[in-house]
């Protein structure tokens, strides 16, 4: 009983951090785009082995509905989901785990969605209006919006939203002070009783005054917003009391498609259709999240335990597998997030430029990418998402492709000379890399040996320290890091102040450049997109040419569903979940 | 006997306090806590994830937090876990009950037939049985569990279909009574093969051993000599006397029972406390770690003393003294 590994938690690593943004598949080009790379099948097998090979991605249809197993076809009123356990924390304002926020979104609604250009389009409000100064935003509330109790949604819970976000007790992941709401620091951290700028006009509309707008404050006033009826949520709410609002986690209300039935922890959770939902009743009638583990997952589709499921790794082996039981649609989308190795710029030896060059040239990353997904992620050299409108035009990139001889170059004439030993030297120092690898994680199994290798090559001692996760985390945080290897998610807005402006929240490795600095400072303050995308080119260019981090991969997502469904909105911008009353027993 | 267990009660006082600040250090002063992993999120800013520290007291000197949460678990407050954002102890309720329920059906018939088999094995050693015995248990013994799970399930759940795949009960399933109780049993049935075939071995072999060794003390020989039957021998003298050391490694088997198994609870699905804690390690969800091994530590020490006072019971040499 007492056995215990972590073995097989490979992927426990990867879900705490990158899945929470994961994302998927845009519709429209799906079918034209399968076709296209079936045609291309044929022509790629010889190549097989090569590294960087692009495997087949994006819609891969069922090719023999009729495999659909029986013991799925009897539940006629029923579809059961799976995704890996819930922790059962099933309020938006609170959550950890996208498996929360799937069930989230079946139960509760957002104040505005997004499209899959990552544009916003309406939610439970039907339209939004900016004043003059950019600095009123004025949400109007669909006259149709119902919570599951028959209640309609009202300007007031859309207040009691932010006042419990900026609550000075509120802990949960939110981040609504960004939004720079007026009054919000005086609500939160001073003695107001109220947030002055979030105003009432009349039941259905609701004002929100910011001191100061940028290109996200939409977004985080209506997108990142969750309505949750204030009637059932905010008994005896005052500021500072979440107690009530806490001990709801387990029995959400909300104005989704779905109504929560039961939660069984560890096993699964049943809802059941809204038959009021205020866009028209859920085609299907019981609705069951079933827990699943990496080990469970594709056999529960093969027996029709399941009828989708959200948590499947890909790679070669699962996508094989799961294109065998034949009844299977795969939709495979690029991740909202990247990964990359970080870089301490604090370090001398790091602050050249052309080292840094060096370090991408000399780093055969298409060979890590592909031991690491067997084609199943692409290399980037830019961190920013393919799909996003902010994505600039490659063809202004330097494309960093294998090129040894370019990073011995460049490090010699930073002044790394190579001595007899084999390795490089300034001012009597041994170029060494101390690389902090988080274990387990399949990338660091990959990269490692070929950079100790590759790196070798180039005269640079490559150090890899085997390290808990959280360890890595920590030593970066405090600086003491040389190079570790990380994931990031990015969110739906392509602004990368956080990441690599000299204040950013997430600049951990002390990257800044002026030119940079100003440049993302502009893109926020601009609100046209065109003029944005722009702005974002220029900086791309600087910071694909100064490389912040080495810049590593970005990597696939998939949803796998049954055929004997239909009807999933699959889009890079949000979750399956929230268009779940689209879904259809075929 | 009532002395003796009143001095362990006081004697284990210290050993929980020495236990309680070790096991405050282990977790507290591992790098990370569960905001770290936040700061993979594009949305956080460093301020916001100071602001959350503070309110779960993570910026309090260590000496303040140990003092904090020490005190609340004397009133009985085990805290919220940050991972589940439910009390701890509803957390622990929820899942331990369920690794309980196969971790207890797998002792009974671990020792069970591992007192059958070791004990058949001891009296005919180096026969075919003995030989055939051993070969087998150490066989059961050295698969890794994962390998044997995911082997059984894809025999009994995917290939034939005979047990269900994974999980506690069936999907939607409304039963209630016996009907439920019967589901239940069909999905415990692989995990339940799966454990006892891995732990059966190390029993046997203790058993085996004892016996042999006693089989071979003059009190035997001159319980056989005095003519009495052999199953008297066997059962009265010998037996009685080969258990003594195993009551120890019996219950140091009781804590065992309530703290899951990781390895099978995640292959078969099984809604455990061993994969709970897992992640909680994973992502630091110190209230969680730090009640959920304090429990330990507690039926540790109890079972603990159950064995000095079972020693006590079973052999008067140990009771006198």
């Amino acid at each position: 009983m007492k056995k215990r590994s972590i073995s097989l938690f490979i992927c426990s690593l990867l879900t705490g951090a990158l899945l929470l943004s994961a994302c998927t598949q845009p519709a429209a080009q799906q079918t034209e785009q399968s076709q296209q790379e079936q045609n291309q099948q044929g022509q790629s097998q010889q190549e097989q082995n090569q590294a960087g090979e692009k495997k087949e991605l994006g819609f891969i249809k069922a090719t023999d509905p009729s495999k659909v197993p029986e013991s799925a076809k009897k539940r006629t009123d029923t579809m059961v989901l799976g995704i890996t356990d819930p922790q059962g924390i099933f309020n938006f304002w609170f959550y950890n785990t996208i498996y929360d926020r799937y069930v989230i979104e079946a139960v509760t609604e957002r104040l505005l969605s997004v499209a899959k250009d990552a544009s916003v389009i309406p939610g439970l409000a039907e339209k939004w209006e900016v004043s003059e100064d950019g600095l009123t935003y004025s949400f109007y509330i669909d006259k149709r919006a119902k919570f599951s109790d028959g209640k309609p949604v009202t300007a007031e819970d859309v207040s009691f939203a932010y006042h419990v976000l900026l609550d000075p007790k509120y802990d949960g992941r939110t981040n609504l002070s960004k939004a720079k709401i007026k009054g919000g620091e005086a609500y939160k951290n001073g003695n107001a009783s109220s947030i002055e700028g979030v105003k009432i006009i009349d039941p259905q509309t609701i004002q929100v005054q910011v001191e100061e707008a940028n290109a996200t404050t939409l977004l985080l006033l209506g997108a990142e917003i969750f309505v949750l009826p204030k009637h059932y949520y905010g008994q005896n709410y005052a500021k500072g009391n979440l107690a009530h609002v806490k001990s709801l986690h387990q029995k959400p209300m909300g104005s989704g498609p779905y109504i929560l039935k039961e939660f069984i922890p560890g096993q699964e959770v049943r809802l059941v259709a809204n038959e009021n939902y205020w866009k028209g009743a859920p085609k299907v009638k019981n609705l069951i999240f079933k827990s699943t583990t990496d080990e469970t997952q594709i056999q529960s589709l093969k027996t029709g335990a399941t009828d989708f499921d959200a948590s499947i790794t890909v790679n070669a082996d699962n996508v094989e597998a799961l294109k065998e039981l034949g009844f299977v649609n795969l939709d495979m989308l690029l991740n909202n997030g990247y990964g990359y190795i970080a870089i301490n710029h604090k370090l001398p030896k790091f602050q050249d430029k052309r080292v840094r060059q060096a370090l991408m040239y000399g780093l055969n990353r298409e060979e890590v990418v592909y031991a690491y997904s067997q084609g199943y992620a692409e290399v980037i050299d830019v961190p920013q998402s393919k799909l996003s409108w902010g994505y600039p035009d490659e063809s202004k990139l330097t494309k960093y492709t294998y090129d040894p001889e370019k990073a011995k170059q460049l490090l010699e004439e930073a002044g790394w000379k190579l001595e007899g030993d084999g390795y490089r030297y300034k001012d009597g120092k041994r170029f060494t890399i101390q690389f902090s690898a988080s274990t387990p994680n399949e990338v660091n199994d990959a990269l490692i040996p070929i950079a100790v290798e590759n790196y070798k090559e180039l005269g640079i001692e490559f150090i890899a320290e085997q390290l808990e996760f959280n360890a890595v985390i920590d030593k970066r945080d405090k600086g003491e890091h040389e190079m570790a290897f990380l994931a990031m998610g990015l969110s739906t807005d392509p602004d990368p102040y956080g990441l690599f402006h000299t204040n950013g929240g997430s600049n951990k490795d002390s990257y800044s450049n002026p030119k940079v600095d100003e440049l993302l400072e502009a893109g926020l303050k601009e609100f046209d997109q065109a003029k944005r995308k722009a702005i974002y080119q220029e900086a791309y260019e600087i910071i694909n040419d100064e490389i912040p981090v080495v810049f590593m991969y970005q990597r696939y997502n998939l949803n796998a569903y049954s055929s004997r469904l239909s009807g999933f909105v699959i889009s890079p911008y949000k979750y399956f979940s929230e268009s779940l009353n689209e879904i259809q027993i075929n | 006997m009532k002395q003796l267990l009143i001095r362990r009660l006081i004697q284990s006082i210290p050993t929980l306090i020495g236990a309680s600040i070790l096991v405050f250090l282990v977790f507290t002063l591992a790098p990370g806590d569960f905001l770290t992993q936040m700061s993979a999120d594009a949305n956080m800013t460093q301020e916001r994830i100071d602001e959350i520290r503070a309110l779960h007291g993570l910026d309090q000197p260590l000496y303040k937090q140990y003092l904090t949460w020490i005190g609340n678990l004397l009133t009985g407050n085990f805290g919220e876990s940050v991972l589940h954002r439910q009390p701890v102890t509803s957390v622990i309720h929820i899942f331990m009950w369920n690794s309980f329920l196969i971790a207890i059906i797998v002792l009974v018939l671990q020792w069970m037939i591992a007192s059958i088999v070791g004990i058949l094995a001891a009296l005919r050693q180096y026969s075919i049985y003995d030989s055939a015995v051993t070969l087998l248990v150490f066989m059961a013994m050295s698969f890794p569990s994962f390998f044997l799970g995911l082997l059984m399930l894809k025999f009994f759940a995917v290939d034939y279909q005979i047990f269900p795949l994974g999980g506690m009960r069936s999907t939607g399933s409304t039963l209630s009574g016996w009907a439920d109780f019967w589901d239940v049993m069909k999905h415990l049935a692989l995990p339940v093969i799966v454990l006892t075939m891995l732990n059966i071995g190390s029993v046997t072999r203790y058993f085996r051993t004892n016996m042999l060794e006693v089989i071979r003390q003059d009190y035997v020989r001159t319980a056989r000599a005095k003519g009495l039957k052999e199953r008297v021998v066997i059962f009265k003298h010998a037996l009685r006397n080969a258990l003594l050391p195993l009551i120890t490694l019996f219950a140091l088997e009781i804590p065992g029972l309530f703290s899951g198994a990781i390895i099978t609870e995640r292959i078969f699905n099984w809604p455990g406390i061993g994969r709970v804690v897992l992640d909680g390690i994973f992502q630091r969800d110190y209230p969680l770690l730090m009640g959920f091994t304090m429990l330990l530590v507690v039926l540790t020490i109890v079972a603990n003393i159950l064995a000095d006072l079972m020693y006590g019971v079973a052999d008067p040499r140990v009771r006198n003294r």
